[in-house]
């Protein structure tokens, strides 16, 4: 039954075969050139900026030292606005998970027609732009702006409330800004909870609120980690909110770092503060995350 | 009768449930209420951003058609936004085809690689490319720097789109016209390509949306005499606010939600996901 | 004449030995089943012969010609997939004009092509729908149409029907077949259902672990499967281990079991001592109440009774000997279970394997 029409050759192992290996990382090689030049060997640069000494007239000078670094941190101005800034960043992202929380369930889990409806009203302040957002906030809460307009109008305030120009302002911008961003990841994670299980729960005796703390709430750990982490990281990055609506009174690092390198072109001093910056956040979020990793245990 | 009793109970409970409902629709209204009295504002016939506005008018926006800066504004970051949707949708498609397909071991360090402009700040990146053009002579005279910051950040929006809609690719289609007779170029243009141009224009547009608001890349990149329309408007609006400003707001709202909602149309948002 | 062959294939994927020197021939106007249960090799094998895999070792040749590295596309074959894999973005025509197109046949033959096809697999008025509007009955005709209108040498299924459900699986198993038959083009079918392998197949490759471990037509396999794996895969089988006491001329043999001597077959002689393990077919074994008078038979109670419509299954335990036996019968002959009954069968029918599983 095996006779065929070929002679049996022997099992001799063939040649192997070169398919088209070699033409499909040409497809990635644009990509990798691109992050690899622009952005891979510039932060690097950032870094070796930062040493460099400073200069009038140019940029920098030649020759590098520490002393930028040594001014900051010995500096309590310096000092004070990279906590003022990480104050703001936590105070951001706790609103918008308190506010955002409660959003991502409903359009997660809701079966309503306007699902899609909704999806646009979350996902378009986003894409507006945060100079036009800010600008909504700066028509909102100005002295003579519509809500201070409406408090006296309404006979519900005596005179005008200060609401921006002070950190209030602020924070109540940025949370706008970013509630997005922690909406969408929590929706992507509440939607990947099986809502079979909350009904496993109730039906084996667990009431509603049990059910939300015991089952529904470790699950979503995840996303609210992720959630937070991206916030607070975008929050504390935000140059346009502070500057727009903190007039004077409100000096974050990213405003001090455009200030050095825009206005006063002191680049090796600007590069130390956003690296200070930097590295500050990657510590807060780094021990962030090891404390919640331990809450998530099982969960991921 | 017990249903009566228990219907007269589901009314005390009832204004309790709606609870979640009214703050779920408060969130959202605190979401869009700036954006719409922008909108309602700009339509104002009078001098001032009062609210409510005094009357309907299209004046603002008629100003707006006579301010030089912010129509030469308007230009470059239509302009810009073109042609870093084109690259990094063209960038982005292909690194999703080998990120999808070809991969293997290398999957996981090259979606970090392509989404990493995503996870750091964008001003972060916007400092390391100024000090970049300017340590290799390239400067902010033209706009080669600019227009690179711009591909950078919108490149994992592209990247993204394009790889959600190849997850989903039934590779067995592909076989099917391998096996009567279409040689892989063909299989390319013929089959893969018309199944995922929703995605490649999804993430086209996004990446046309988000270059044309970045601010902070624009603000470091930018050479001296030309301007984006996002660094226009914060100039406008350092000094005091009028209707102008918020006319050229509404355009770029109206823009970005006619785009949105033609995404929706044609893909569904909910397909997308966002790193 | 032989159409196809396949010689000394191996393929490994990692530390998976997926095909494992298999040796194929298939005539022309055959059609062919891979037979076994997932991760046989089965479907890897058909891959190879497609053009989507490549064998680390061996060959595969095709009307003569090795065709072992050819791609896909230069192979002369037309595929139909489990899922049908229709192109969404074209109609039913344009899916059946796309192969026409790839082989440059032009327009108006290609057209008559269609119409002729169409109506072959019934789906006359259909042309112009698109595949989500079709039903997955109608989509899986449209994806055989989609291979045979290309006239291709050599017909491949991998597993078309197994996402049909089980009324249309039949009507579509005698389907195919039919039009396989008609069009007398050689076919490789790739399926896990042996009832579907039995209906459809010429010849019937029963694989296990990568390699072939029975070829025969259907009846072959089902009255003389050489291990009891085999026995077990197709079709159901009592299995009885035992040792060869005498043969007793040509195929006839007296085998010592826990249930006594009993005579049974195999297609040569066994000697005496041989280890061996017989099967009884369900349908073959006869229940009755009481012990026949003309042949020899063992005493069991009926433990459970199973209803299928068209026969009763029992399940009987031989206490004494230890031993489970299941037996078939009409349902006007069912016994009900608590019942004292024997079982017998003929010679014939309790078949004699000796290979290891």
């Amino acid at each position: 039954m095996t006779a065929g029409v070929l002679p049996l050759t022997g099992s001799a192992p063939r040649k192997p075969r070169r398919r088209w290996l070699p033409a499909h990382y040409w497809l990635v090689a644009p990509a990798l050139v691109l992050i690899g030049v622009f952005l891979v060997l510039p932060y690097f640069n950032i870094i070796v900026m930062s040493f460099r000494a400073p200069a009038v007239g140019a940029p920098y000078a030649p020759g590098f030292s520490g002393g930028n670094y040594l001014r900051i941190l010995s500096d309590s101005y310096f000092l004070g606005v990279l906590a003022d800034t990480v104050f703001l960043g936590f105070v951001t992202a706790l609103v918008c998970l308190l506010l955002g929380y409660p959003v991502a369930y409903h359009l997660a889990r809701t079966r309503s027609r306007f699902r899609g409806l909704l999806y646009v009203f979350v996902l378009s302040p986003l894409l507006v732009g945060v100079v036009i957002r800010t600008f909504g906030w700066l028509i909102l809460l100005s002295g003579n702006g519509v809500i201070n307009r409406a408090l006296v109008d309404l006979g519900l305030a005596e005179r005008a409330l200060t609401l921006m120009n002070n950190r209030f302002g602020v924070t109540v911008a940025l949370v706008h800004v970013f509630l997005p961003f922690m909406i969408l990841p929590l929706v992507a994670a509440i939607g990947s909870i099986d809502p079979n299980l909350e009904a496993a729960g109730r039906s084996l005796g667990a009431g509603r609120w049990t059910v939300f703390r015991r089952i529904f709430l470790p699950l979503s750990l995840p996303g609210i980690q992720a959630g937070t982490i991206l916030v607070f990281v975008l929050a504390m990055s935000a140059y346009v909110t502070p500057v727009m609506l903190g007039g004077a009174q409100v000096k974050t690092m990213p405003v001090l770092v455009v200030q050095n390198l825009i206005d006063n072109f002191q680049w090796p001093m600007g590069a130390a503060l956003a690296l200070v910056l930097a590295v500050t956040g990657i510590v807060l979020v780094w021990v962030y995350a090891r404390l919640t990793g331990a809450l998530m245990r099982g969960v991921q | 009768m017990s249903a009566g009793r228990a219907r007269r109970g589901a009314w005390l409970r009832r204004p309790f449930r709606a609870l979640p409902a009214l703050f779920v629709a408060a969130v959202y209204v605190f979401l869009l209420a700036p954006i719409l009295l922008i909108v309602l504002l700009s339509l104002n016939a009078g001098e001032f951003l009062a609210f409510p506005p005094q009357g309907l008018s299209l004046r603002w926006y008629g100003a707006l058609f006579g301010n030089e800066p912010f129509m030469r504004a308007i230009g470059t970051s239509l302009w810009v936004a073109t042609i870093a949707a084109a690259v990094s949708t063209a960038v982005g498609t292909a690194a999703a085809l080998f990120f999808v397909r070809h991969a293997g071991r290398m999957r996981e360090t090259l979606r970090m690689l392509v989404m990493m402009p995503l996870m750091l700040p964008e001003i972060l990146t916007a400092i390391a490319l100024l000090f970049f053009v300017y340590a290799t002579g390239i400067g902010t005279q033209t706009m080669f720097g600019l227009v690179v910051g711009h591909v950078l950040v919108t490149l994992p929006y592209a990247f993204m789109n394009v790889a959600s809609s190849l997850y989903n690719f039934d590779r067995s289609i592909e076989e099917a016209a391998r096996s009567l007779g279409a040689r892989p170029f063909t299989v390319f243009r013929r089959v893969t390509l018309p199944l995922i141009k929703p995605g490649i224009i999804t993430g086209a547009l996004f990446a046309f949306i988000v270059s044309f608001d970045l601010f902070n890349m624009s603000l470091l990149l930018k050479g001296i005499g030309m301007t984006t329309l996002p660094i226009q408007l914060f100039d406008y609006l350092r000094w005091d606010f009028d209707p102008t400003a918020a006319a050229v707001s509404s355009l770029s709202i109206v823009m970005t939600f006619t785009i949105i909602l033609f995404v929706d149309r044609v893909i569904g948002l909910r397909s997308l996901r966002f790193g | 004449m032989t159409k196809l062959v396949l010689e000394r294939l191996q393929k490994r994927f990692g530390a998976v030995h997926a095909i494992r020197d298999l040796d194929l021939a298939v005539g022309e106007g055959e059609l062919v089943s891979l037979l076994g249960p997932s991760g046989c090799g089965k479907t890897t094998t058909l891959r190879c012969v497609a053009g989507f895999e490549f064998p680390d070792e061996g060959r595969i040749a095709f009307d003569g010609a090795d065709i072992t590295d050819l791609p896909p596309e230069r192979r002369d074959i037309g595929m139909v997939f489990q899922n049908y894999a229709l192109f969404p973005h074209m109609t039913v025509r344009q899916n059946l004009a796309f192969g026409l197109e790839m082989r440059r046949i032009d327009r108006a033959a290609a057209a008559a092509r269609i119409e002729r096809v169409l109506g072959m697999v019934q789906l006359g008025g259909m042309a112009e729908r698109y595949p989500r509007q079709l039903s997955g009955g109608q989509q899986q005709r449209v994806a055989l149409a989609r291979a045979l209108v290309i006239e291709p040498k050599l017909l491949l299924l991998d597993e078309p029907l197994a996402n049909l459900d089980a009324a249309l699986r039949e009507e579509m198993r005698f389907f195919i077949r039919d039009l396989q038959r008609r069009v007398g083009i050689t076919a490789l079918y790739v399926t896990h259902d042996q009832a579907e392998a039995m209906v459809m197949s010429d010849r019937i490759v029963v694989m296990f672990d990568g390699a072939i471990a029975q070829l025969g037509p259907p009846a072959e396999i089902y009255q003389r499967p050489s291990t009891a794996r085999i026995a077990k895969f197709v079709g159901r089988a009592n299995l009885l281990p035992g040792t060869i006491e005498a043969s007793l001329g040509g195929a006839s043999h007296r085998v010592a079991t826990v249930l006594g001597p009993v005579a049974a077959r195999h297609d040569k002689a066994l000697a005496a001592g041989t280890k061996v393990t017989l099967a009884v077919r369900p349908e073959a074994a006869v229940l009755t109440a009481a012990a026949p008078a003309d042949r020899p038979s063992f005493r069991v109670r009926v433990e459970q009774s199973y209803f299928l419509g068209g026969a009763v299954d029992h399940v009987a335990r031989a206490a004494d000997a230890g031993i489970v036996f299941v037996v078939s019968t009409a349902p006007s002959n069912a016994l009900a279970p608590g019942t004292d009954a024997s079982i017998s069968f003929a010679e014939r029918d309790a078949w004699i394997m000796a290979d290891e599983p």
